[in-house]
């Protein structure tokens, strides 16, 4: 239904301004669910059969409350193509609120239908709006008019637009309708010129209602009815810009009630005329309309004659053709094309009803299925389930939305309840064989303690009872203690649990724990939107012995609660599971090694052949303080290569001062970390302080014991080492660094070193000067070279510390070299990777009396002041290296905290990225 | 018609928020939720006084920290302004009676009872919750405008307060019984009234504009609309040419529809486009890389500016903030989308901290924003 090319001509005719006919029409824009933008020359066609007024059917199903039924009505109507639909409930007998909310929030619950947009019809203001606040979408409001006076009109278009709808107007005044050529265009002139002018409303959301009136009578004045319309039409279009026309088409037939036939081709004609003209959209009904070509040539002329007012006996003329048609008409809309999934098999048209949410023949299928497999639980948990499993998996990759889902479940509901009496005697002759009879399944929903999102929950919930479970929602903010006792008293089946904030988490492992404390035997769901599948098995899973399943969502639930509570398939189900948890705890677990027994791990330790040769002794033992050592010695024991990587420059100095990318900028920081440096030593502006001592020592297990004195007596202090645990490829030792103190059993005198420095002392005053004076820049400078000096002291004293020990006076080595740590013996601090236990530096500062010698403190996270300082330990033996821990299993976290003198739990919160477990609590 | 256009046009053209974001793309805060756990609050310290005797837990309810704990809260405002954010959110996601009732008002489903209309109006009705929530609003809204003013004096840069309005606890759009489709626990009046309540409380502490945020459900939003339009009319804002700027953003799921009420995109957007709002947008829900072609969509259709403020990620409950994404990452996609001229104000949602924030605002630095008229 196109508009001709006479349309041209008609309008030059009717005097349009040029630059009208160029200026582009803003198309209609609505939406329900989805979008619908009007398109050129395409006619947008409004369902009329949910309209109480124009159905007798359908006001018959709201007055009996067979709500179900209407919704299929608005159902056929979308089927038949209709672009929008016009609901109106304005019926003496119905409660027009009551029934327009009612049916709009049911039709928002079909999603076939929520995805066009609504055209909410009434004559009663307080209906319309009733139904706007109904509508998700933009539609449309049937109608407003200055039938009350313009204040009315004004107030009831600002209403409208404020909930965002467009606007049928009628072309009605204060006068009455508008029945002559003149009165319409008056009338919807100055509607136009207030909604457009005064309220603000958008042009292109006003469609003119200039009054469809009933044609052929039998009264004259009748008779230009048609005629007026499509004049009216075609100067709205032509002078009031972008304004739309709208009509109920089957008023123009009105006198021809009872000849269908006669009345199709009146539409059809009357349509074909109007469109050209310029309407835009029509009230019809859908599944009745005659093709305008199709009309037989004698019933289009005379038809036509009436609606054009052509001749003044057409009425006549038309009302004999139309007796001898009568006979031949049928009020039946042209029998529904038989649809194409209905052809295959019953699994398939079951699987079919359920992921597209048709329930129009899901008691008959499920009747044929129940038939075909013999048992109507075989249905439910065969072909029924299958189906929910596509719902699952289509709503899990974003192509099903919600509503669908629960449209699916509602379908799935039909089928059960049909299935459901035969069940029903399936026990009742099960009973009377003396058979136990398990009860339909009940399953408590709760979120939990702490949370107050539900809607997710509210779905499941919705979802498992339209699947005949007994669903007892807790609600919200529900309490462990109260989740449980309910399970109890209802002799629930399943309990379900729900959250959506991280927090809720761990609400739930609690409530894992206390269902294993308290023996329960309940499978636990779990779901919500911060919960995982591999969260769940990992650390919700190992709490509780009976099957923890999360739930990905609402359609998930049916099937794994199905499983659960099913005799045949929970077995396979709960395997299944347990292997899918497990496979998830290992791939989890992945990354870490397997590890060894602590046992077998002090077994592989580090094999070194004890030789008094090799264990050279110090000078002195005892301890040495340094205070205030020369910053310009430190300086050439600088590493630079660390500097740069704090200012975010990657490579390796003296290399990156030449790098084509960063070699600039590395020249310009690390000349001005040198002027700096210059100043800093010429001014004392930094104070190096540190103090270091050498201790008779011996290894026994994995401590090594320091002794007052070399006759090895009295035990001074402990040092406690970890070994590492990992179960390497090859012969590569699990080392600690206690491998590299010989063992007492050796009889040999070996020892230890060692030492705490610090360069911070004045860093602090020389940064705040810094930032007094805004120089944000110089004190990051200092700081990094406060960092490097420390690193330098530790460097510097380890060069003189081996040549106290007496094995570094042969080494003949340059500070590059010594940088490069090309020498015998190692400085490991506490906190690092060998060692990762910072709390071992409580023995250190007792040991060399940090504190009082040097100033240094450590906080109660064992942490360094100042910032610049460094602490460890010296091993001299040549086989001592440096390695990483790597992670460690729980036997040795028992036995290091009984060592240590600390409970487990202090080991594991000091160790946590050592462990190779989850630890408790 | 013409003349109606251009003085909207005039009137937004003059408020300065929506000057800045003609000439860059606006930051805009990252989640409060999320960020507030780091600060290791526990129960006794939401409560303080005003609510030692409460009988639920209040932990979650993270928006009454800010009549409790307001240093905190104000720290985390604080920082989000010095990471670089233009715009920031008042504390106020669930400030209205009806999500507060979840945990001031026993839940009758304990009790083998339900949640329906009868039981929202008392909510609605309730002196306790609306006066609480017109505290928290309030009170928000003053220490954001406070906190605002005074980084904006700082450094020189106006920065903005946008009066949060969530997404509640209940739809309009869905059905908790099983047996009926149609029924609903609230009504439209309801969400509206507690809505009112909150955008007068909002404006009242000084807000500069109202964002409508986190709509998974389109019914709710249009009832959030309304009550704003009705504040501004009934208030007399709309006369005296004082009408805050309102802002949309919707979540949507991996199929680009609304969480709840399932309506796509483009649906969405011409559903609120009669706000004439200051933007449209999407955040939360999903991490950026899947809202990637849902906000190239609304992009292409809606000609007022575009916000996004995605999730850093998925959550993942294994991950250290929850949520899959760093800084960087959050930097590099809210990046792509900027220099694909999609975004005019960009931010975080759940799991994104002020380091996330100061990264995007960093990778945001002079790359245009999109062209702010002709689209559709």
């Amino acid at each position: 239904m196109k508009p001709g090319n006479e349309e041209n001509e008609r309008m030059a005719e009717d005097g349009i301004p040029e630059e009208n006919s160029v200026m582009e029409t803003r198309p209609l824009r609505l939406s329900g669910s989805q979008p619908f933008t009007q398109q050129p020359g395409v006619f947008i066609m409004i369902g009329e059969r949910t309209n109480v007024a124009g159905s007798p059917k359908f006001a018959k199903l709201i007055k009996q409350d067979k709500y179900e039924e209407a919704v299929s009505v608005a159902r056929q109507q979308v089927e038949n193509g209709a672009n929008v639909l016009d609901i109106c409930m304005d019926e003496g007998m119905i409660d027009g609120v009551a029934a327009m909310t009612r049916y709009l929030q049911l039709l928002a619950s079909e999603p076939e239908v929520a995805k066009v947009p609504f055209m909410v019809d009434s004559s009663k203001w307080e209906v319309i709006e009733a139904g706007l606040k109904c509508l998700q979408g933009k539609g449309i409001v049937n109608s407003i008019s200055l039938k009350e006076g313009e204040d009315k009109f004004r107030k009831h278009a600002a209403a409208v637009l404020k909930y965002g709808a467009a606007a049928v107007v009628m072309a009605f005044d204060e006068e009455g309708q508008a029945a002559t050529y003149e009165d319409r265009i008056r009338i919807c002139e100055r509607a136009y010129r207030i909604l457009v002018d005064e309220v603000g409303f958008p042009a292109e959301d006003i469609i003119f209602d200039p009054n469809i009136l009933t044609v052929a009578t039998g009264m004259e004045e009748h008779n230009n009815y048609a005629v007026d319309f499509i004049k009216a039409t075609r100067w709205i279009k032509a002078n009031l810009p972008h304004a739309k026309v709208s009509g109920g088409v089957s008023n123009i037939s009105f006198s021809f009630r009872g000849n269908n036939k006669v009345r199709e081709a009146m539409h059809s004609a009357f349509l074909y005329h109007a469109i050209v003209a310029g309407m835009d959209m029509g009230i019809v009904n859908a599944g009745m309309l005659e093709v305008y070509e199709e009309i037989e040539p004698e019933l289009k002329e005379l038809v036509e004659d009436v609606l054009l007012n052509r001749r003044p006996d057409a009425t006549e003329r038309l009302v004999r053709l139309g007796e001898t048609l009568k006979g031949a008409s049928t009020d039946e809309v042209s029998e529904k094309k038989t649809e194409a999934w209905r052809d295959g098999t019953v699994e398939e048209r079951l699987s079919h009803a359920l992921v597209k949410g048709i329930d129009a023949y899901i008691e008959i299928d499920a009747e044929e299925a129940r038939v075909k497999l013999g048992r109507p639980l075989a249905v439910i948990e065969g072909p029924l389930m299958a189906g929910m499993s596509v719902v699952g998996d289509l709503f899990g990759a974003g192509k099903m939305f919600l509503p669908q889902v629960v449209k699916s479940a509602r379908v799935m509901k039909k089928a059960v309840a049909h299935l459901t009496p035969y069940m029903e005697a399936e026990k009742a002759q099960m009973a009377a064989a003396g058979q136990e009879v398990k009860a339909q399944g009940k399953i408590v929903l709760a979120t939990v303690k702490g949370d107050v999102h539900d809607i997710g929950k509210n779905i499941v919930g919705v979802v498992l009872a339209c699947n005949n479970y007994d669903v007892v929602d807790m609600g919200v903010m529900v309490s462990c203690e109260k989740i449980l006792e309910r399970a109890k008293t209802e002799k629930a089946d399943i309990v379900g649990l729900s959250g959506l904030i991280t927090p809720s988490l761990d609400e739930m492992v609690h409530v894992a724990r206390e269902m294993e404390r308290q023996g329960f035997k309940l499978p636990l769901l779990i779901g919500g939107a911060t919960t995982s599948r591999v969260h769940t098995a990992v650390k919700i899973a190992p709490h509780y012995s009976e099957p923890v399943v999360h739930v990905l969502d609402a359609s998930r639930a049916v099937p794994v609660v199905s499983s659960l509570l099913s005799d045949e398939g929970k077995p396979a189900f709960v395997t299944e599971h347990r292997a899918d948890s497990e496979a998830l705890r290992k791939a989890y677990a992945a990354p870490r090694l397997q590890v060894l027994p602590l046992e077998t791990a002090r077994a592989r330790r580090t094999r070194i052949e004890w030789r008094a040769e090799d264990l050279p002794v110090p000078e002195f033992t005892g301890i040495h303080v340094l205070d205030n050592f020369p910053l310009a010695t430190l300086r050439e024991f600088i590493d630079w290569t660390p500097f740069f990587h704090a200012w975010e420059l990657k490579g390796v100095y003296p290399r990156i001062l030449d790098d084509p990318a960063q070699g600039e900028q590395a020249r310009q920081i690390f000349m001005e970390a040198n002027a700096l440096l210059d100043r800093i030593v010429a001014e004392n502006l930094l104070t190096a302080r540190g103090v270091y001592g050498f201790f008779p020592a011996s290894a026994v297990g994995d401590d090594v014991e320091l002794y007052t004195d070399e006759t090895r007596t009295k035990e001074l202090e402990q040092f406690h080492f970890l070994r590492q645990q990992a179960n390497r490829e090859g012969r590569e030792p699990c080392r600690s660094l206690v491998d590299f103190i010989a063992p007492k059993e050796t009889g040999l005198g070996d020892h230890i070193g060692a030492f705490a420095v610090t360069s911070g002392i004045g860093l602090k005053e020389l940064c705040d000067g810094f930032r007094a004076g805004h120089d944000d820049y110089n004190a990051i400078m200092a700081e990094a070279i406060a960092d490097r000096l420390a690193e330098a002291f530790a460097e510097c004293l380890h060069k003189r510390v081996r040549d106290e020990w007496g094995y570094g006076r042969a080494e003949s080595l340059s500070n590059a070299d010594c940088i490069q740590e090309k020498y015998r013996g190692i400085r490991p601090a506490a906190g690092y990777p060998a060692c990762p236990d910072h709390t071992e530096k409580g023995t250190l500062w007792r040991l060399l009396d940090v504190q009082a010698n040097t100033g240094m403190l450590i906080t109660e996270s064992f942490a360094m002041w100042p910032g610049s300082s460094v602490s460890g330990l010296y091993f001299a033996h040549p086989e001592s290296r440096y390695f990483s821990l790597g992670k460690i299993g729980r036997d040795q976290v028992a036995d290091y905290a009984g060592r240590k003198g600390m409970t487990v739990a202090e080991v594991e919160r000091w160790l946590g990225p050592n462990l190779n477990y989850e630890p408790a609590g | 018609m013409q003349k109606t256009d251009k003085e909207n046009m005039t009137q937004v053209l003059q408020h300065p928020l929506r000057k800045l974001l003609e000439s860059r793309i606006a930051i805009i805060d990252g989640a409060m939720g999320t960020t507030i756990r780091t600060y290791g609050m526990k129960e006794a310290d939401i409560r303080g006084e005003r609510f030692k005797d409460s009988t639920k837990d209040l932990l979650n309810n993270g928006d009454l920290f800010s009549l409790t704990q307001p240093g905190m809260i104000c720290d985390i405002h604080r920082r989000f302004l010095e990471a670089g954010a233009d715009i920031i959110e008042t504390n106020t996601f669930g400030a209205t009676s009806i999500t507060q009732s979840e945990f001031f008002v026993d839940d009758p489903r304990e009790h083998g009872g339900r949640k329906d209309p009868e039981f929202y109006q008392k909510v609605i009705d309730d002196e306790f919750l609306n006066s609480l929530a017109w505290d928290i609003n309030e009170q928000s809204a003053r220490q954001c405008r406070e906190i605002a003013d005074r980084v904006g004096n700082e450094t020189g840069q106006q920065r903005f307060v946008a009066g949060a309005m969530g997404p509640l606890t209940v739809s309009l759009s869905n059905s908790p019984d099983a047996e009926d489709a149609g029924f609903r626990v609230v009504t439209f009046d309801q969400v509206k009234a507690a809505y009112k309540h909150e955008a007068r409380a909002l404006i009242a502490g000084g807000v500069d504009v109202l964002l409508v945020e986190t709509i998974f459900d389109s019914r709710n939003a249009k009832a959030a609309l309304v009550a704003i339009r009705e504040v501004f009319d009934e208030d007399g804002l709309t006369a005296e040419g004082r009408e805050l700027p309102v802002m949309i953003s919707a979540a949507v799921g991996r199929g680009g529809e609304t969480m709840i009420s399932a309506q796509t995109i483009e649906a969405f957007w011409i559903a609120m486009e009669h706000v004439k709002p200051l933007s449209v947008g999407l955040n939360c829900s999903l991490g950026p890389d899947l809202m990637y072609p849902f906000l190239a969509e609304l992009a292409e259709k809606a000609d007022v500016a575009i916000s996004c403020y995605p999730n850093a990620g998925l959550p993942n409950p294994l991950a250290a903030t929850g949520f899959d994404l760093g800084p960087e990452d959050m930097a590099r996609y809210l990046g792509e989308f900027a220099r694909a001229g999609l975004i005019n104000i960009a931010g975080g949602c759940c799991g994104n901290t002020p380091e996330h924030i100061a990264a995007i605002a960093k990778a945001l630095k002079g790359v245009a924003p999109r062209e702010l008229k002709g689209a559709r």
